[in-house]
């Protein structure tokens, strides 16, 4: 899968967080996490390289995106429609749940796969 | 006084150390699973990592002696970080591997190919992560848990450091470019200024 999106389309998406929805413009090659701070969210983060877990989200309805840039990420993760906001790519517009943490820690330790802080 | 969390008078099953910060507003759980994975980011994402990546250094020896002073600085921390989570009623995992998995930061694992310049970003965004983890530790305890802050700013300390040494190797070796990190090298190798030669636990 390719790092960007090659036609350079910027997409739209929802942020579902505990203050609220809020709508976002991710731009090609964007993580999702850093268009969401540069449009003035702050979202939960420490490790910034796809591993903690403390970016999550979870996705409500369909949608792609490219996860290639987090260290450790499971095809498990994906059915479940988890994503890692930090390092992750829009490749389509996206309607997402923010602060699923707890939930994607709860859902690795249920797979036996790494869960950091859990 | 009134915000003094009663335990009783020989009870061995709570400690005033953990509820008076409890008190104040700690999640003294939460607290404990964070230091337990900074502790496996610190042994095992880099410390062990570090052991490997410095022996791929060759023909670069001051790049070779600063990377083992990082190297020693995280076990340093390890062993700093250990008897806090044990004070807080916490432990480590009695398995290596889910101990490992447990780390907050991403194993520095050698790269490939392993070119100086490759190893020199690796330890650089080690150092990073380790940075944003126990500066959220930080954020978590200030005037609330002294102790674990104490402790948390001491190694965000070298932590700072160790991110200028890499910056500064990383500009040169790929760049050209001089990047200064205001440091010269450590006295002995692993020295710890923070986080060793002051250190309230002296094993």
């Amino acid at each position: 899968m390719p790092s960007h999106d090659s036609s350079g389309k910027p997409f739209e998406v929802i942020l579902e967080t505990p203050s609220g929805a809020q709508v976002i413009v991710v731009q090609a090659g964007e993580h999702i996490w850093d268009a969401a701070r540069r449009q003035g969210i702050v979202l939960p983060a420490i490790c910034h390289q796809g591993r903690c877990l403390t970016c999550s989200g979870q996705l409500i309805g369909p949608g792609e995106f490219d996860q290639t840039d987090s260290v450790s990420y499971y095809p498990q993760d994906r059915e479940a429609g988890f994503i890692l906001l930090c390092t992750a790519r829009a490749r389509s517009n996206l309607h997402i749940r923010t602060h699923t943490q707890i939930g994607m820690r709860e859902h690795r330790k249920q797979h036996g796969l790494p869960a950091p802080y859990a | 006084m009134a915000d003094t969390p009663v335990v009783k008078p020989g009870d061995v099953t709570q400690r005033v150390g953990v509820e008076v910060i409890r008190k104040r507003g700690v999640d003294v759980e939460k607290l404990i699973k964070m230091l337990v994975a900074n502790a496996a980011a610190e042994f095992a994402s880099t410390y062990y990592y570090y052991t490997i990546l410095r022996m791929h250094l060759a023909g670069h020896e001051d790049y070779k002696e600063i990377c083992e002073d990082a190297r020693l600085e995280d076990r340093a921390h390890w062993e700093l970080i250990v008897p806090r989570i044990y004070e807080l009623g916490g432990e480590l995992p009695n398995d290596l591997k889910a101990f490992h998995d447990q780390a907050g930061c991403v194993a520095a694992k050698l790269p490939s190919p392993p070119t100086a310049v490759n190893i020199l970003t690796l330890l650089l965004e080690s150092e990073r992560c380790a940075i944003r983890s126990w500066i959220a530790i930080c954020d978590m305890t200030f005037g609330k848990d002294p102790r674990t802050y104490d402790m948390a700013s001491r190694i965000l300390n070298e932590e700072i450091e160790h991110e200028a040494w890499f910056i500064e190797l990383l500009a040169h070796e790929r760049d050209g470019k001089s990047i200064p990190s205001g440091h010269f090298r450590r006295g002995t190798p692993g020295e710890a200024p923070y986080s060793k030669n002051s250190r309230f636990y002296n094993p």
